[in-house]
């Protein structure tokens, strides 16, 4: 008895040893010092308990364009979010795996760490609550997260950077989705000639001016602050998608006052993500004007400023030349460069 | 070592004989079977395609004759209480072991087993209609089982851009002309898992439902059965609302295709009632047989 007990107490010490020996220097993982560009307004409560980190944003790139995601391994988070298009696509409606057409416009990502609310109809929050969404949706990505996790575990690039990031080598859901937000929150664009403009580094042409001035007088209610969004959720009465899955804001809400409202969309890098509209109703930036100009269908929610202005945006055919002339000044070709 | 067997031996022969009156007159736990008959008013509804003339057609308070082609909801949440008031929870945070889907397609959900309910009578049940908040999050390794069967593609109970389950899912045929119902339900709400204080946007589509049992059911030697009624007359023509199915657009009564939050509480608070007036919505106990 006494012997058992002393190769009992052998193996437990060879037990702890082992384990000692596995703790090896903590890797050096620092925080990503993001520059807050000046103006823009405070970031999401999550951003500041998710901060990138070197490897966690290392992880997160790897992910994003992993088309293991998907359940024919076709897609990944970068087949719709196109690095070189301001991480949105081209198409009407996103199209995921086996050619299925999605609800919406892939919207673009940029500046995420400073909205409040994420996606068309701000149905999600926090954006480690997104990534979870295109990789069960038939029309997206139709995996489910352990099928995902089963596909990258053995993948010894990802051990390493789950060890880097997070401490071990384990592959979890929440890990997954916070790499992938910390990565998102590090594209920020705010190096546009309109940044540079605004610092005193650049100066416009004078139809980019001419541009701004249309621009400040008639779009900057709802594109305001320097994310060219007020992100607020409106009806400005664009052509409605018929699908019975689209009700706009009031699909989460559920209050038929927000019915086909949707969220003011940034105008940064507007120039590289054409189509436009919730359901890509627009082919150009010159239809969206074109559009505003002859007036736009009435709703009871219509929007109170279109309202006030006979349900419409009065645009001559020099302002709206001059407004793209502006609009394309907020192309950000260092932000893309990076990608 | 010696006396050390002797106790041992006592220990078996004491574990005999509780195991012996487990097998008498009157054993600690017994199973408890939930059977759901989805009906509309007292007819048990037959399910069909568009032009099906077996299907059960219903008529509706503002006239409007329909039927269905499909139809499931959820279950969770499952609490019998004894007569002494006394509840007891059954798996209540486990929707592995605790929630089921009912569809009407698939004669063996209909009934569902409770096992290992301790004896004793019991006067009340109550359920969910839907899942709780903080279990509603789609976690596929928390809830492997339950994941798989609400997600299985005969199914579609996963409520993806919510990111949450389906609580219902009726598709069918209204009107002379069969023009297409589909009404889905389920959460969209937003905020700090459990803490309801947090809940910043969003509807609950979860309904809490009570119904007294009409005899008590007696656990112990029997395993009782409790039919449940869920009459589906109650949709359109419920206790909170009479609904008209017309076109869409915001100023319809009730569009037809319902699968977002927009219109969605008007068959929610009829079907599973609105948590403080109604606490039955379409649900009744027809019968308990000890």
């Amino acid at each position: 008895m006494k012997k058992l007990i002393g190769i009992l107490l052998l193996s437990l010490w060879f037990v702890s040893c082992s384990s000692e020996e596995s703790d090896r220097v903590t890797i050096d993982n620092p925080e990503i010092s993001m520059e807050i560009p000046a103006g823009f307004p405070e970031v999401n409560v999550s951003f500041t308990t998710n901060k990138p980190t070197q490897y966690g944003v290392e992880l997160g790139a790897k992910l994003f364009s992993d088309k293991r995601f998907s359940a024919n391994n076709t897609v990944s988070c970068a087949s719709c979010h196109i690095p070189t298009s301001a991480f949105a696509d081209h198409n009407p409606q996103a199209i995921g795996i086996e050619n299925r057409v999605g609800l919406r416009n892939t919207p673009s990502l940029q500046n995420l760490a400073f909205l409040q609310f994420y996606n068309w109809d701000g149905n999600k929050l926090q954006l480690e609550n997104q990534p979870l969404v295109p990789i069960i949706t038939h029309e997206e990505m139709d995996s489910s997260i352990l099928e995902v996790i089963g596909k990258i575990q053995g993948d010894a690039t990802y051990k390493d950077l789950f060890d880097k990031a997070f401490g071990d080598e384990n592959i979890t859901p929440e890990r997954i989705y916070k790499s992938i937000a910390q990565f998102e929150y590090t594209l920020i664009s705010a190096n546009s000639k309109y940044d540079k403009v605004k610092r005193n580094e650049a100066a416009f042409a004078e139809t980019e001016a001419k541009g701004y001035a249309v621009f400040q007088q008639k779009c900057v209610s709802c594109h305001s602050t320097e994310l060219f969004t007020d992100q607020s959720f409106r009806n400005i009465g664009f052509p409605i998608n018929t699908d019975t899955n689209e009700a706009g804001r009031a699909r989460v809400t559920g209050n038929m006052e927000d019915y086909m409202r949707f969220r003011v969309p940034s105008l940064r890098n507007v120039a590289l993500t054409a189509p436009y509209g919730s359901f890509g109703q627009f082919a150009s930036l010159e239809a969206v004007l074109d559009y505003f100009d002859k007036g736009v269908l009435d709703a009871e929610n219509l929007d109170a400023i279109f309202k006030k202005n006979g349900n419409k945006i009065s645009l001559s055919t020099t302002e709206k030349v001059q407004l793209i002339a502006f609009l394309n000044t907020l192309t950000d070709e260092q932000f893309l460069k990076k990608q | 070592m010696k006396n050390f067997k002797k106790y041992l031996l006592l220990v078996v022969a004491g574990l005999a004989f509780v195991s012996c009156s487990d097998d008498g007159d009157n054993p600690v736990a017994n199973n408890v079977t939930l059977s759901f008959n989805n009906t509309f008013k007292n007819s048990t509804i037959v399910l069909g395609n568009a032009t099906s003339a077996s299907a059960t057609a219903n008529t509706s308070a503002a006239g409007q004759v329909h039927h269905f082609s499909e139809l499931k909801y959820v279950i969770s949440n499952i609490r019998l209480v004894k007569a002494d008031g006394t509840e007891i929870p059954y798996n209540v945070n486990d929707l592995d072991k605790g929630a089921a889907v009912i569809d009407q397609a698939k004669a063996a959900s209909l009934n569902y087993v409770l096992s290992n309910i301790p004896s004793a009578t019991y006067k009340q049940i109550k359920f969910g209609l839907g899942v709780k908040t903080d279990l509603n999050t789609l976690d596929e390794v928390r809830f492997p089982v339950f994941y798989a069967t609400a997600g299985a593609n005969d199914t579609e109970m996963h409520w993806e851009w919510g990111t949450g389950y389906r609580f219902t899912k009726i598709e069918g045929f209204y009107d002379t002309d069969n023009k297409q119902l589909s009404i889905h339900t389920g959460s969209t709400v937003s905020g700090t898992m459990g803490d309801s204080a947090t809940y910043v946007q969003g509807v609950d589509a979860y309904r809490d439902i009570t119904l007294d049992l009409t005899t008590n059911a007696v656990v112990g030697k029997n395993a009782p059965k409790i039919t449940i009624k869920a009459d589906f007359d109650k949709l359109l023509s419920g206790k909170i609302n009479t609904i008209t199915l017309s076109s869409t657009g915001m100023n319809a009564n009730a569009t037809p295709s319902v699968h977002t939050a927009a219109n969605m509480v008007k068959y929610v608070d009829n079907i599973g009632g609105n948590g403080s007036s109604d606490v039955k919505g379409m649900f009744s106990v027809e019968n308990v047989e000890n």
